[in-house]
């Protein structure tokens, strides 16, 4: 039962993080741009999947109703389609210091391609498309490739991975350092003064033996002596 | 916008401050523990707390201290990539 609730914490938490970076960290899409346009976008509950008005217009924090632009787009198999906005993320969170949304907008127009004659073009991008939380995954750059079967490899994650998992280490390396040459000494410190103090208690104790042990024996002289 | 790189940076000097702090005490103590072990190792002549000594002053001058200034860099060039990348 308690092996169990312990799991259940850890995998919860395991969830947690892998979820926390599998929305931050940048993926790759394949797809052709198929429009780009701007929407008046009202922002609720969902306001922590939206990141800010433009960066520099000092207007970042205190809109709920702005116009956000939005890049549709369509995979290879020619039916499932994608929505990404377009939003600058300033200089919090995430930390894609993206403040070029224009721009990016400009060149996803001009990638735009029709059926015919499609241009497939990679766009990076972190977060999730929950149609349900009406949340959109932020588009963070667009460039063209060859073809809809090229394979790009994620160097950036890789990167941040390791870098991450490197942390992880170190974190564990110093505190196990930090246990053995500063928390076990003062613990045994503490079980020497421990130890200290149970010997004057024991020797006390004996000592009171001998003591009571004398009153007791003394007492025991008032007793009916057993009767012959 | 000002507002933010300034909250940026006065955050992430504090914190990268912490990291620096922590980073330099844990890599002393790993260096102390070492000089003690070659010591008790029995390799060494002389006395033991001034060989010590003599070792901790060695590494204060050392490479190895100076390398945890990457603490401050290598956040600062991965923003300054970043920037450039991203935009």
């Amino acid at each position: 039962m308690w092996t169990k609730i312990k799991w259940g914490i850890r995998i919860f938490l395991v969830l947690i993080v892998a979820g926390f970076l599998h929305y931050t960290l940048p993926q790759h899409d394949i797809v052709r741009i198929t429009n780009t346009y701007n929407k008046l976008t009202p922002i609720g509950s969902n306001r922590m999947f939206y990141s800010i008005e433009d960066s520099g217009t000092g207007a970042e924090t205190t809109s709920t109703t702005r116009d956000i632009r939005f890049i549709d787009a369509v995979f290879p198999d020619g039916q499932s389609v994608m929505v990404y906005r377009n939003e600058d993320t300033g200089w919090v969170w995430p930390p894609y210091f993206k403040y070029d949304s224009s721009s990016l907008q400009a060149e996803a127009t001009n990638l735009k391609s029709d059926k015919d004659r499609p241009q497939w073009v990679s766009v990076t991008h972190y977060g999730w498309r929950l149609p349900i939380f009406s949340i959109f995954p932020n588009a963070v750059g667009v460039t063209p490739v060859a073809g809809p079967d090229v394979t790009i490899i994620p160097w950036v994650n890789i990167i941040i991975l390791t870098f991450l998992a490197f942390i992880v280490f170190m974190i564990r390396r110093m505190w196990l350092q930090f246990r053995e040459r500063t928390i076990d000494p003062a613990l045994d410190d503490v079980a020497e003064t421990w130890d200290d103090v149970e010997d004057r208690a024991d020797a006390a104790r004996d000592q009171a033996k001998g003591f009571f042990g004398k009153i007791a024996a003394w007492f025991g002289t008032w007793k009916a002596k057993p009767k012959r | 916008m000002i507002f933010g790189w300034i909250r940026l940076f006065v955050f992430g000097f504090v914190g990268l401050t912490v990291i620096y702090w922590l980073v330099s005490v844990y890599s002393r103590s790993v260096r102390r523990e070492t000089l003690e072990k070659r010591f008790d190792a029995g390799d060494v002549e002389g006395d033991r707390d001034a060989y010590i000594e003599q070792g901790m002053t060695k590494y204060e001058k050392g490479l190895r201290k100076r390398l945890i200034w990457l603490v401050y860099i290598i956040p600062m060039v991965a923003m300054a990539l970043t920037i450039y990348f991203v935009n």
